[in-house]
């Protein structure tokens, strides 16, 4: 088992956020996880990845215990993520945004340039390298986001709706890019909100709701699962209210 | 007797920093902005009350207001003209803004009014009491009750009132307020306007009994940033707790260890504070 | 020719710093000049945390008066030359980076700037109480040199020629920072922290290895102020003015760019020597510097850099 989590919680004031939440990835997967607004799928990624502390609950992550790990320990470990909002360093270039990744793994500038720009040309953004990543879009950044993340040569990535607001040649681009990083040996745990991605990524899909795991199989599966569709038409139906 | 005298004028002391660092805290509460320009507001009000009465001849009754008047003017066209402008830009930008407000504020002062430590007479506003043995000045009394009352009337305005709740929504997600009516930029100026006036009437009631001059803010403001701090970022009620108890142990240090150590205690209690319980000994995280 | 621009500009640049104070035999420009170059050192040491890493620190006075303090007590003391005081300076600058540092990393942005400044006059307050150390009064260096090594001199271009080498060694340190992996790494820092330890960059390590570099090159130009100056008391080693103008110097040249801080002091120092010599009164320099600071933030946050950057821009795109 690459990455396993057990009864994990996080709470904000009395938002109970991740409520004994459960996970298991296995060493080349590629899993889904999907759930309503708020679910706290975001705030499952922060304790899967280190930056946030749980309350209650262990993970392991390739072997070890690292419930209590920094984020940068996390990182050295092979585990990379990328966040909701796409965050660029703003006062760098794209190429020297991708660097900063792959420092981690080489010392060198030179090496690290290279390690970088190979990993820009994989995102194709090979083209935008020496621009002020500042400049960059939604999808530009979102993409930054990921080739930063690759640029750690990481063993288990960690997506959080990275296709999120893009268009749909955008999200076609996307879809291909996921399955290429996935074909490279990397195991992914990705987030996402368009159901026809997961259809068409994933083999394994699990639904989060109120800060646990309640259904978990086939992207076919899930949606025909009742308690699955009460989670997201509750949602609907109290907005519909509001 | 004199551990009573001690917690008295540490109590009506600590009501004033209450009300000035309310002007803080409301600022920072609503928009994520600390104003380092604080400490020269407060020195502003005190400049506005000295020379409203040696020059203007003004009671208190009319000059604490009129300070409140003039430095709510001053907040909103802060806001206005330049922290709008940076709030959501690099936080360089953020911190420097009111840092150069600050030194533009001291120094103008500094060249207008000369170095010179001046006060308003100590008669002023009536003279000692004497409460079986407690002795407490009128200046400190009604200073005091002031305080504590405004500081009181900011919290309700803004718990109760539609104005404050128009205000909150502002602070908790402006694109949210702005979805539902609620024009953010009124309300953000409102909220440096308030914060502004609030410490006006601090800086003026200060004043009767407080020597001013150009450089008397830094002080204020680091007492200001300690008082947020212990009652807990954005909180008015925990900046009039922490107010409070500010005061008292001022006063209490004071006696104890002397004048010139009574404000390293409270810096060093800022200091460990800060780093221990960032959020705050009242705020949650 | 775009290569080449940079290449010229910086060896002009820098021959014009070698030849600034022979251009003149006024002692006041040279003394100017020589308070220029060690204003940058000041300015462009707080510039790898402040300007690199982000962390606005408004307590480098600390680092400062360490640095004077070493010098002169080392002389008041042990009667040695005030330089042999600089590895003192050193070390306590480190421990000080370490104890009272460490700790206030974890607070961010306007939190850390805030403990900073509490910092600042917490330290002022307790020198100006420690007797020892020469309370309010402060303390003096030698009267007239007793060697060489006193380093005194009636000229200012001794200690113009020393303000330089030092302040070429923490260009050229910076430079090759700058280049490094530390030099990304505290970029990132500076721009995002969360992101930046999500890629691997131990933040409070890094933050804490700037501090040492910065705090260590900030005590070396309090000591070298004080073997030029002769004096330091708790104003003029602690005050909160001696931040503000490193902070001030560092934006407005450009705060995380190699010369933006040299820029900043090669400005402002000249100014408030002119304003100091045209109204006798320093105040109005500073009134200056808020005006200036205001419009930095509001138009230009990255500096004269920045501004410079966009106009270069601009006139590129007018001339394709
Ligand atoms: N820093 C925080 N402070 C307080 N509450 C928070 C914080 N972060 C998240 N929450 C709350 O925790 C809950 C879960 O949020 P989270 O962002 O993890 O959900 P999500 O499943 O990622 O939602 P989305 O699909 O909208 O991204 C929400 O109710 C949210 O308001
Ligand atoms: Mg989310």
């Amino acid at each position: 088992m690459l990455l396993e989590a057990r009864g994990i919680v996080k709470t904000f004031g009395n938002v109970r956020a991740v409520d004994g939440a459960d996970l298991a990835v296995e060493e080349g997967e590629l899993v889904g996880l999907i759930g309503p607004n708020g679910a706290g799928k975001s705030t499952f990624f922060d304790c899967l990845a280190g930056n946030l502390a749980p309350e209650a609950g262990s993970i392991r992550f390739a072997g070890l215990e690292s419930t209590r790990l920094s984020p940068d320990r996390h990182a050295r470990l092979g585990l990379a993520r990328t966040f909701q909002v796409p965050v660029v360093f703003a006062g760098m270039t794209v190429l020297e945004n991708a660097m900063v990744g792959a420092f981690l793994r080489h010392e060198s500038r030179a090496r690290a340039a290279q390690k970088a720009a190979e990993a820009l040309e994989f995102t194709g953004l090979a083209g935008q390298a020496e621009m002020p990543a500042a400049a960059l879009g939604t999808a530009g950044r979102k993409r930054l986001g990921i080739a930063r993340a690759l640029a750690t040569e990481p063993r288990l990535l960690l997506l959080d709706e990275a296709l999120a607001g893009l268009t749909s040649s955008e999200i076609e681009t996307a879809i291909g890019l996921l399955a290429r990083i996935h074909a490279r040996g990397i195991t992914l745990l990705v987030v996402e909100h368009i159901m026809e991605v997961i259809h068409r990524l994933t083999r394994r899909v699990l639904v989060f709701h109120q800060g646990r795991v309640i259904a978990e199989g086939s992207p076919a599966e899930v949606t025909a699962n009742p308690e699955v569709i009460r989670a997201y038409l509750g949602r609907r139906a109290k907005r519909g209210e509001a | 007797m004199i551990l009573l005298q001690l917690a008295a004028d540490g109590l009506l002391l600590g009501a004033v920093y209450a009300l000035f660092s309310s002007g803080l805290t409301l600022i920072w509460g609503m928009m994520n902005v600390v104003n380092f320009a604080h400490g020269d507001f407060v020195m502003l009000a005190m400049y506005i009350a000295f020379f409203s009465f040696t020059l203007l001849k003004l009671e208190p009754i009319v000059f604490v207001p009129l300070a409140a008047v003039l430095l709510f003017a001053l907040g909103g066209l802060v806001y206005y003209a330049l922290v709008r402008h940076v709030m959501r830009g690099p936080m360089l930008a953020q911190i420097l803004s009111t840092f150069g407000l600050a030194l533009f504020l001291r120094y103008t002062a500094l060249w207008a009014f000369s170095a010179n430590f001046v006060s308003l007479p100590s008669g002023l506003v009536g003279g000692v009491y004497d409460l079986g043995g407690l002795r407490l000045a009128a200046s400190h009394l009604i200073a005091g009750f002031s305080a504590l009352l405004l500081t009181l009337g900011l919290h309700l305005l803004l718990t109760r009132t539609d104005l404050g709740s128009r205000m909150l929504a502002v602070s908790e997600d402006r694109v949210a307020a702005e979805l539902v009516g609620v024009r953010p930029d009124p309300m953000q100026a409102l909220a440096w306007g308030l914060g502004a006036a609030a410490t006006g009437v601090a800086g003026a009631l200060i004043a009767l009994f407080f020597y001013v001059s150009p450089e008397v803010g830094n002080s204020f403001l680091l007492l200001a940033f300690v008082t947020v701090c212990l009652g807990g970022f954005g909180s008015v009620p925990g900046a009039l707790l922490a107010g409070v108890a500010i005061g008292v142990i001022e006063s209490f240090s004071a006696y104890w260890l002397g004048p010139a150590t009574k404000d390293a205690v409270v810096l060093a209690l800022f200091i460990l504070l800060l780093w221990v319980r960032p959020q705050g000994l009242f705020g949650r995280a | 020719m775009k290569a080449l621009f940079p290449r010229a500009g910086f060896a002009a640049g820098a021959l014009l710093l070698f030849a600034a104070p022979f251009l003149t035999a006024n002692p006041f420009y040279q003394r100017v000049a020589a308070l220029t170059l060690l204003a940058a050192i000041s300015a462009s040491a707080w510039n790898v945390i402040g300007g690199y890493a982000g962390q606005v620190s408004f307590g480098h006075s600390v680092y400062f008066g360490i640095g004077a303090y070493a010098a002169l007590l080392a002389y008041a003391k042990l009667g040695w030359p005030p330089i042999a005081g600089l590895p003192f300076g050193i070390v306590a600058s480190f421990a000080l980076s370490i104890v009272v540092g460490l700790p206030s990393f974890r607070l961010r942005g306007h939190y850390f700037s805030m403990a900073t400044i509490a910092i600042a006059a917490l330290a002022g307050i307790l020198v100006t109480n420690w007797d020892f150390v020469g309370g309010a009064i402060g303390v003096m260096g030698p009267a007239r040199a007793r060697s060489f090594a006193d380093l005194l001199f009636r000229s200012s271009l001794p200690y113009y020629a020393i303000f330089l080498c030092v302040l070429a060694i923490l260009l050229l340190f910076t430079r090759l920072l700058q280049k490094s992996r530390m030099g990304f790494y505290l970029r990132a820092i500076g721009s995002d922290e969360r992101v930046a330890q999500s890629l691997g960059v131990p933040v409070r390590r890094y933050k804490l290895y700037a501090l040492l570099i910065s705090g260590a090159f900030t005590s070396i130009a309090g000591t070298l102020y004080a073997v030029m100056v002769g004096f330091v008391d708790p104003n003029s080693g602690f005050g909160i003015l001696i931040s503000v103008n490193m902070v001030v110097m560092a934006a407005l040249g450009g705060a995380g760019t190699l010369f933006g801080p040299l820029i900043g002091a090669a400005i402002l120092v000249p100014l408030g020597e002119a304003t100091n010599a045209l109204w006798g009164a320093r105040g109005i320099a500073y009134v200056a510097y808020g005006v200036i600071i205001m419009l930095l933030a509001r138009f230009s946050p990255g500096g004269l850099a920045e501004l410079g950057r966009f106009i270069v821009k601009g006139w590129r795109r007018r001339a394709a």
